[in-house]
């Protein structure tokens, strides 16, 4: 195994909504890490607070306690510019609605982040071309989103996830709104991108099904980890450590 | 400055994307705009042709006239049957004085012979004046058909006349081509006519009227036809009147002594003709400057009110803008998931403002142009377009979206971005 380099690191997140008299507490103390590389599940039940996490891991949103470090950089000293710049250089979100631009093109909304990142007109518009193309959709780019179809409309958002070539990307139920054919594509898109580019990729999903998918999964239950492993899990482990006996 | 291009090619297809709704949001802006174009074209069109009417007095002059005085007490009690002899006006001692007087150039005088001009019985409207040679020159006046008249007819004492207008009018017929060479009767007297004179302005003069309706025969010929002595029955009184000169048109070398030299004529008159206040006095440049004054008062009046409606406008704007934020919410919270700083956000809805207000703007300017054109074409006003007004319409339209887009756009920035992720 490669140096574990660590890119998220979450200790004792803490999240309470707070509403009138009344206190919700969805996040009861999160400790979890994420490796560089990674394909990292967050799986739970509805209402688990899957989403709120993924937002706090996007700064989207701030924890009531507890500490998040990016890098190495614990993300409430920074400055809402600064998070902002983060958000735009490091980070790729990927929605379950998938969110494009309806006034826009592929190609302008595939250009969004570099707009933010000041990046020069014909810089955008190869590198659009370029990940239009890598997500299967180059002959596409003046079409808009609302002559494509869902999992047309979910490649578009990965690519513009990606233009600004983020070391992370945070999806939140990116298969939630699309068929089960359609769903499998995406989540090799999503490997493909993990392998070739080394991505790290935490996906959101309360679809267990998906779980095979991920080199680590992250279980959520009432706002706490859940360390109780899935019986594919315990087949996988078992059958890691056939392999190292026969090897050995 | 590139974001900035870029999010002026977002608004324009944000705007294309809800066509109606762009156009009805810009509507107050469009007749604000459209209001303040055709107010500033009408009150400019006003200005200008109240302007040119004074102009063609002649601003490089002094208009002196001669005007009955005030009836006093005295001549009322006097006898029915009595005749009065009635002396007033402007003298030829006045006329010798004043021409003496620094900066001043020349004068040209009238005299009215106060004949009555009769077309059969009917008793018309018009005066027969006698006139210096300078007369056409010192006034607007052009001849229209015919001649003016020749230094010969002066020395001569012809009894030549030339028309105006509205005397060719209410004299002849229509379409009469034998108005030059016929004769005119008035009184004992025949004179020729041998020319038609046209003031484009209608000048009036003081107490004689318009110049267009003025048949003008030469002061010499006048002043020996008619001696300065009109005799008047009124009822079985006969009434005799002596006035030497009706109008002196003082034109003064330079416009800028206008002012002092007419102080310096009324000063003198007022010495000489210290019983009675027997004559008045015109400075058109004085004229010109009060109208100016108010003119422009009615300008600001005019542009204020126009500017209320784009108030109006602005504030639907903003209302609008207010709801658009709140409906794109999701987008505003997908952009700042993507990067875009709250100042992005911000610059990006002001732009979308003033964009629309801007557009808006364009648009009310044709608007005010085809109102102008169009109470041009229905009441015969005069309409002028000046660059200003255009620019200050643009500007105004553009400061309009600045002002009225900031707090919407402060609102899109402020937007809390979980809070709108989650409102689906
Ligand atoms: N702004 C809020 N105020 C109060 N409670 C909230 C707020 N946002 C979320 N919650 C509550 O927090 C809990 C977790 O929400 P969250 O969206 O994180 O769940 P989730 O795991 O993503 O669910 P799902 O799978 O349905 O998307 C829910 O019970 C929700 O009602
Ligand atoms: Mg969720």
């Amino acid at each position: 195994m490669a140096e574990s380099q660590i890119i998220v690191q979450l200790k004792d997140i803490r999240k309470t909504y707070i509403t009138g008299d009344l206190q919700v507490p969805v996040l009861k103390g999160i400790n979890a890490q994420v490796e560089r590389g990674e394909f990292v599940g967050f799986i739970g039940t509805s209402g688990s607070g899957k989403s709120t996490l993924l937002n706090i891991l996007g700064m989207l949103d701030v924890p009531t306690s507890g500490e998040y470090l990016l890098e190495d950089v614990d993300v409430s000293r920074l400055s809402d510019v600064e998070q902002a710049t983060i958000r735009n250089r490091k980070i790729g979100f990927i929605f379950q609605s998938f969110n494009l631009f309806p006034a826009l093109t592929v190609e302008q909304n595939i250009e969004v982040p570099m707009l933010y990142a000041r990046v020069p007109g014909r810089v955008r518009t190869k590198r659009a071309l370029e990940l239009a193309k890598r997500v299967g959709l180059g002959h596409r780019l003046g079409h808009k989103p609302t002559q494509l179809s869902g999992g047309e409309c979910q490649r578009i958002a990965i690519a513009r996830a990606l233009s600004n070539s983020p070391a992370f990307i945070l999806a939140d139920e990116p298969t939630g709104n699309l068929d089960e054919k359609t769903s499998n594509e995406i989540m090799e898109l999503f490997h493909e991108l993990n392998r070739e580019q080394n991505v790290t990729i935490v996906m959101v999903t309360h679809n267990p099904a998906l779980g095979p998918h991920y080199d680590k999964i992250i279980r959520l239950r009432d706002g706490r980890i859940d360390d109780r492993l899935f019986e594919w899990e315990i087949a996988r482990q078992q059958q890691l450590q056939q392999q190292q006996e026969a090897a050995q | 400055m590139m974001l900035i291009r870029d999010l002026v090619g977002l608004s324009f297809r944000n705007l294309l994307l809800h066509k109606l709704r762009s156009l009805l949001t810009s509507l107050g802006v469009i007749f604000g705009v459209g209001s303040v174009i055709a107010m500033l074209a009408i009150s400019e069109g006003a200005k200008h042709s109240a302007l040119a009417q004074i102009e063609a007095m002649g601003i490089d002059k002094v208009i002196v006239f001669s005007r009955r005085p005030p009836i006093d007490g005295k001549s009322e009690s006097s006898s029915e049957n009595a005749s009065v002899m009635e002396r007033f006006g402007l003298t030829e001692q006045d006329r010798q004085h004043i021409s003496r007087m620094d900066n001043v150039e020349r004068i040209t005088a009238l005299f009215d012979t106060r004949n009555k001009i009769l077309k059969g019985l009917q008793r018309m409207d018009l005066k027969l004046v006698g006139c210096d040679r300078a007369f056409l020159n010192e006034t607007a006046a052009e001849i229209e058909d015919g001649r003016w008249f020749s230094k010969i007819d002066f020395d001569s004492n012809a009894q030549v006349c030339v028309i105006g207008m509205n005397v060719k009018r209410k004299l002849f017929t229509l379409g009469d081509t034998n108005v030059i060479g016929s004769n005119l009767r008035i009184g004992d007297h025949v004179f020729r006519i041998i020319g038609i004179l046209d003031n484009p302005y209608a000048t009036q003069l003081p107490e004689v009227g318009g110049q267009n309706d003025m048949i003008l025969i030469p002061m010499t010929t006048g002043k020996i036809l008619f001696k300065d002595y009109t005799f008047l029955r009124e009822g079985r009184q006969f009434k005799i009147t002596r006035v030497e000169y009706d109008i002196f048109l003082v034109k003064v070398n330079d416009t800028f002594f206008i002012d002092n030299t007419s102080k310096r004529i009324s000063g003198y008159l007022e010495k000489t003709h210290e019983a009675t206040k027997d004559w008045g006095m015109i400075v058109p440049l004085e004229l010109l400057r009060q109208r100016e004054r108010t003119q422009n008062i009615f300008t600001i009046v005019m542009g204020s009110i126009a500017g209320i409606s784009l108030v109006v406008g602005g504030i639907g704007i903003m209302n609008i803008m207010l709801a658009s934020v709140y409906e794109r919410r999701k987008e505003i919270g997908t952009r700042r998931a993507l990067g875009a700083q709250k100042s992005d956000i911000l610059l990006q809805f002001l732009i979308e403002t003033v964009f629309l207000t801007t557009s808006g703007g364009i648009t009310g300017i044709l608007v005010g142009v085809l109102i102008g054109k169009i109470i041009t074409n229905y009441s015969g006003m005069e309409t002028i377009y000046s660059w200003w007004s255009i620019i200050l319409a643009l500007a105004i339209s553009c400061i309009v979206g600045v002002i009225f887009g900031t707090y919407p756009a402060y609102q899109a920035a402020q937007q809390n971005p979980i809070n709108v992720l989650r409102s689906e």
